[in-house]
């Protein structure tokens, strides 16, 4: 009996394969479900068989019934469907698509993250004076880094910003506190280029103004952003630094990505990369931005956004940011 | 800076229970970053004291000769040396056979016919000294046979320190501040420094101060009958680990004195120097440095004089006629303190950047000068027992720096560290830098050390931060931020900024680029084109900051076009002008000549979906006058918002192009961001949808001369509240379609009202003298 019923579907199957049209698989779904089929034959005689059979039997009996009926069906309603396809289906094409600029790429996954914490971001110039760039940012006017062999100056008394503090001030002065900012862009540096050195390149700045803000919550916002920027647990460390605007300033290393910290020229063979330099900001800062430090306080870091990308995508020459070079710019799909 | 651990141990109590290799981890996240950590002096192994028992000449060579040494073995051992200064009775290093220098093992061979069991060595085969005159001549106190580690700091560990990393830590610069830091960080206590006291009971030198602003502390002291000049061997052994040459026992220990304390010191002839005065040069005047080379002075520059005659740069390096001589027996000491800004400029304005300079470029305590003179003094001692002391330790020193001192809120230091720490640990982390604390009910009331005074450590959170690095920031424990309810975002620049840049990427394919903001002035020369610019200051080449982003994006298109046939290319940066800068988009598209036509209507559709899409705006583009002179006149286009200029489309003239990308268009779309930004997006108003079928009719018109825009003032004249849309929809030679989508919100139209319609749009078109097609 079982042999018999599993035949059934099969020629089923096997008759309904060789039909082009409506007419002919009605036709075979008659000859399988009709009234007269071999299917209703068997139903019939159910109700002569013993208890034992019956209970055997009964529903597989039914079950393969409704199968023959679906089959024909869902064969039946696919007949209709067909497309009249005279084209070849198994050409292949590649993807044609544009690139956003890995710094881009980095930018946007840092600020998205800091956006989740409440930051704000910011934007400011390139040109600026000196006392957004350094003054207002406690680096008196003897301070080494106000050198000519650091600072683009300009002819019209400004400079090119060598760094992104210089938003600090003026988003206080503009915004007040309770505060939360972050300033990606392009910063300028008199160097010479080489493989780990360029003149312009990419930083961020983030800066936190509150009341009670403590060197902890510092170091649990780099926690978060970075597990964020890189997907996995990246090994930190945190040494003193020192910037004017920062007290107590810090630097933050992350173990080098390239080489997994054994040490490689991109470390500098020390296996950690000098990321995220920062601190608590400076009383003398938040008096420049109109901010009293005995009410508030807070924290600022600026990390290297060009160097993050580098890590990220395993980029050894620094140069490759500014070439143009599109037959490698378009490896950066958009994220 | 290299900083010899040999060195550190002898100013820490207990010093071997520190692990010298470990400990540079910990001071790297304590103090300053340790560059490097090398261990020395395994370079060779098996090296004795021998002494030279017999030397006779090499019957074979012009300068070798054959020793028979004692290294303290039952028989001598016989040796061919060719160092010049062999001679009975000297004792030197000699390998012994199955000893090793570097990788070579030594074994017994001939040399020149006669067998050489060994070899006699110089400082610098050893690598202990830079000295290569002669072989090694060590005390005749010295045991024959004993290894020479045994006498010698040979095995030593060698650690470089970030200078960046030290350059608010003036304290740091000599190895005794190293071993307070380390002796701190591991609770162990600092030895003092042996010194011998001055008992000024002889006369003052003559010294002036006559620019107390540049000069702040001056100690001089006048010492004779040194006849010993010779630097002992483990001093030698220890400057040349740290990098610096050994010359004589005087000029040595000014540098030793340096390295220990971080206090330059000078030793002038004292035939020569008598008197001193601290001023500043005379400009134009010419003056020899002990380096041979003439350096011209300004008046800015600090020197060390008498009348017109200078003796030394202050603070950057002594002169040549003044210089410690092989007879010099007597000198005058300087130990000072100048300013840090004025002997910074010097040694940068001189290219002459000096361990002196560096150190005093940092602010140092004026207050070690006279230890450092007493330290010197102790140490020439004990070479030279019968040394006169020929005046008083002279000290002139108009401000005298006192100890600095800062209240610590209690308050403030657990806000910052989160945390509330007992307050015998923060005595303790402060005691052990050097300050003194007393413990207040709500505060610590701190007493700075001079050492940190100078510039470092002022304020309350100078204090927390030596707390907080002693604490272990190791040990801070992540707090997340707590987030208001209420963000605020201030600012949406950025993300417009992204919202343009990867719809350019997705949808139109192009690559975003950064360029230099400045022009390269090699390609303008090669274009012939100038540019008056902002420029930089200093520099000859792309020193003009660029105006037009698309011009300089062209460096950009000359690298790529070979590569590719057509491309897009787009950057949001930053232009000058004035005194303010302003971002621009530049989109660059390129391709054949051929395909102007495309590659142009296609900017402007690029255009219009830009503010269509993501501002909700329908820009007009017009033809634009007002155009630089390296684009095509007659295609140059302004794009307007209402009346307002937001933009351009222009195509590079053929005579740049061809020298940018030969053989290939390049047309430029360019946005000022700026309004792009304040740019409103227009709120999308919902037109409800007609119950009733509309109808559309086509009418191709014919412009026998001009363009479209002629017809197009035309058709937008006709008025009619029957039309939904007007669109072109197909332009073949001079024939422009036009498709009408009309109907009513009330009924369907019926036949006449299209008839009315036909019969005014027909007899519109044809007063203003245009065919239309039937």
């Amino acid at each position: 009996m079982e042999e018999e019923l599993k035949t059934l579907v099969t020629d089923l199957q096997k008759e309904l394969s060789s039909c082009t049209k409506e007419a002919d698989v009605l036709n075979v779904k008659s000859k399988y479900v009709g009234k007269k089929s071999r299917i209703m034959e068997i139903m019939a005689s159910l109700k002569d068989m013993n208890v034992d059979d019956k209970r055997k039997y009964g529903s597989l009996i039914n079950n393969t019934k409704k199968d023959l009926e679906r089959i024909a069906n869902e064969y039946l309603e696919n007949l209709g469907n067909t497309l009249d396809v005279n084209f070849d289906d198994t050409l292949d094409y590649d993807v044609k698509m544009g690139s956003l600029h890995p710094v881009t790429i980095v930018a946007k996954e840092v600020t998205d993250c800091l956006k989740k914490m409440g930051f704000t971001i910011v934007a400011g110039p390139e040109m600026d004076s000196e006392f957004y760039n350094f003054e207002a940012l406690n680096i008196p006017k003897d301070h080494p880094a106000r050198d000519m062999q650091d600072t683009y100056y300009l002819d019209n008394e400004m400079l090119l910003r060598t760094h992104t503090s210089g938003v600090q001030v003026k988003a206080m002065e503009k915004y007040g506190a309770p505060l939360r900012i972050c300033v990606p862009g392009r910063v300028f540096r008199n160097e010479d280029l080489d493989a780990s050195h360029e003149n312009t390149f990419f930083q961020l700045e983030g800066m936190v103004i509150d009341k009670n803000i403590s060197i902890e919550n510092l170091v649990g916002v780099m926690q978060e952003l970075l597990r964020e920027v890189f997907h996995t647990d990246v090994k930190v460390r945190l040494r003193p630094g020192f910037f004017p605007f920062t007290e107590p300033s810090y630097e933050l290393d992350c173990s080098c990505l390239i080489c997994g910290g054994k040490g490689c020229p991109t470390c500098k063979n020390s296996g950690w990369i000098e990321l995220v330099p920062g601190g608590m900001v400076h009383p003398n800062v938040l008096r420049a931005g109109g901010i009293d430090p005995e009410v508030y306080n807070g924290f600022a870091f600026g990390l290297g956004l060009t160097r993050l990308a580098m890590m990220k995508y395993k980029i050894k020459d620094i140069r490759v940011f500014n070439a143009g070079d599109i037959r490698y710019l378009e490896n950066f799909k958009i994220d | 800076m290299l900083i010899s651990c040999n060195k550190l141990k002898t100013h820490i109590k207990n010093s071997d229970d520190i692990n010298w290799l470990q400990i540079w981890d910990t001071f790297t996240i304590r103090t300053a970053e340790v560059e490097d950590v090398r261990v020395v002096g395994n370079s060779f192994e098996g090296v004795v004291v021998a002494e030279i028992k017999e030397c006779v000449a090499h019957p074979d060579s012009d300068h070798m000769h054959i020793l028979q040494v004692d290294a303290g073995e039952k028989d001598l051992i016989q040796v061919v040396c060719g160092a010049p200064n062999v001679r009975v009775g000297l004792k030197t290093a000699l390998v012994k056979v199955g000893g090793r220098i570097d990788d070579v093992k030594i074994t017994a061979r001939p040399l020149r016919g006669v067998v050489s069991n060994g070899m006699c060595c110089s400082g610098r085969e050893l690598s202990i000294s830079d000295n290569h005159d002669g072989i090694l001549e060590l005390p005749t106190e010295w045991e024959n046979g004993r290894d020479i580690k045994s006498y010698l700091p040979i095995d030593d560990i060698i650690v470089e320190i970030d200078n960046k990393s030290l350059t608010n830590r003036p304290d740091l610069w000599g190895h005794y501040g190293i071993a307070r830091e380390i002796a701190a960080i591991t609770n162990h206590e600092l030895l003092p420094l042996d010194v011998e006291e001055v008992k000024n009971d002889k006369q003052d030198l003559d010294i002036t101060i006559k620019n107390k602003d540049l000069c702040y502390r001056y100690c001089g002291l006048k010492l004779e009958n040194i006849t010993n000049n010779q630097t002992p061997l483990d001093m030698q052994i220890f400057l040349y680990y740290v990098g610096m040459r050994s010359i004589s026992l005087l000029v040595d220990l000014t540098n030793y004195l340096m390295l220990e304390l971080g206090q330059p010191m000078h030793a002038f002839d004292a035939r020569v120097v008598k008197s001193i005065e601290v001023d500043t040069a005379k400009d134009g005047d010419v003056y020899t440095t002990l380096d041979g080379v003439e350096r011209k002075l300004t008046h800015d520059m600090l020197m060390i004089k008498n009348g017109s005659k200078y003796f030394g740069i202050a603070g950057v390096m002594g002169g040549l006629d003044s210089e410690i001589l092989p007879d010099t027996t007597s000198v005058f000491l300087e130990s000072a303190t100048f300013n840090a800004g004025s002997i910074r400029k010097t040694a940068v304005a001189l290219g002459l950047r000096t361990e002196a300079s560096a150190r005093y470029e940092k602010s140092l305590d004026p207050n070690m000068t006279d230890m450092a003179l007493k330290r010197l003094l102790y140490l020439l001692r004990q070479e030279n027992p019968d040394l006169v002391i020929a005046s008083n330790l002279t000290d002139v020193y108009p401000f005298v720096l006192t100890e600095g001192h800062i209240s610590l809120q209690k308050k403030t230091l657990a806000t910052y560290m989160g945390r509330v720490l007992p307050d015998a640990d923060v005595k303790m982390y402060l005691e052990k830098l050097g300050f003194k604390v007393e413990v207040a009910k709500n505060s610590y009331e701190v007493t700075v050390p001079t050492y940190r005074h100078t510039k470092d450590v002022f304020i309350e959170q100078d204090l927390i931060e030596e707390i907080a690095r002693l604490y272990g920031f190791e040990n801070f424990e992540p707090k997340p931020l707590k987030l208001e309810l209420s963000p605020k975002e201030h600012e949406n620049v950025f993300t417009q900024e992204y919202e343009v840049k990867r719809l350019l990427a997705t949808k139109y394919n192009m690559h975003e680029v950064h360029s230099y903001i400045w022009y390269d002035t090699s390609l303008l020369k090669e274009l012939d084109l100038t540019k008056e610019g902002i420029k930089l200051l200093g520099k000859n080449e792309n020193n003009i900051l660029r105006d037009d982003l698309s011009l300089s994006l062209m460096n950009i298109v000359n690298f790529n076009y070979k590569n590719y046939a057509s491309f897009g290319i787009f950057e949001i940066g930053s232009v000058f002008k004035k005194k303010e800068s302003y971002r621009r988009l530049s989109i660059i598209l390129v391709s054949d000549e051929s395909a102007l036509e495309k590659l142009y209507n296609g900017a402007k559709q690029i255009t219009k979906y830009i503010f269509a899409s993501l501002k909700n705006v329908n820009v007009k583009i017009m033809p634009n006058k007002d155009v630089a002179s390296y684009y095509d006149g007659s295609l140059a286009k302004k794009v307007l918002v209402a009346d307002d200029t937001i933009g351009t489309i222009n195509v590079l003239s053929q005579k740049y192009a061809t020298k940018i990308a030969k053989k290939k268009t390049i047309v430029t779309i360019e946005v000022d961001f700026d309004k792009y930004v304040a740019l409103a997006k227009n709120p999308v108003l919902v037109e409800e949808v007609s119950k009733y079928p509309v109808v559309s009719l086509d009418y191709t018109i014919i412009v026998k001369r001009g363009k479209y825009a002629d017809i197009e003032t035309v058709l937008a004249d006709f008025k009619s509240n029957l039309i939904k849309k007007r669109e072109l929809v197909g332009t073949y030679e001079n024939k422009y379609t036009i498709r009408y989508t009309l109907g009513s919100n009330n009924k369907t139209l019926e036949p006449k009202d299209l008839q009315t319609f036909k019969d005014r749009f027909m007899a519109h078109v044809k007063d203003h003298n245009l065919e239309i097609m039937e």
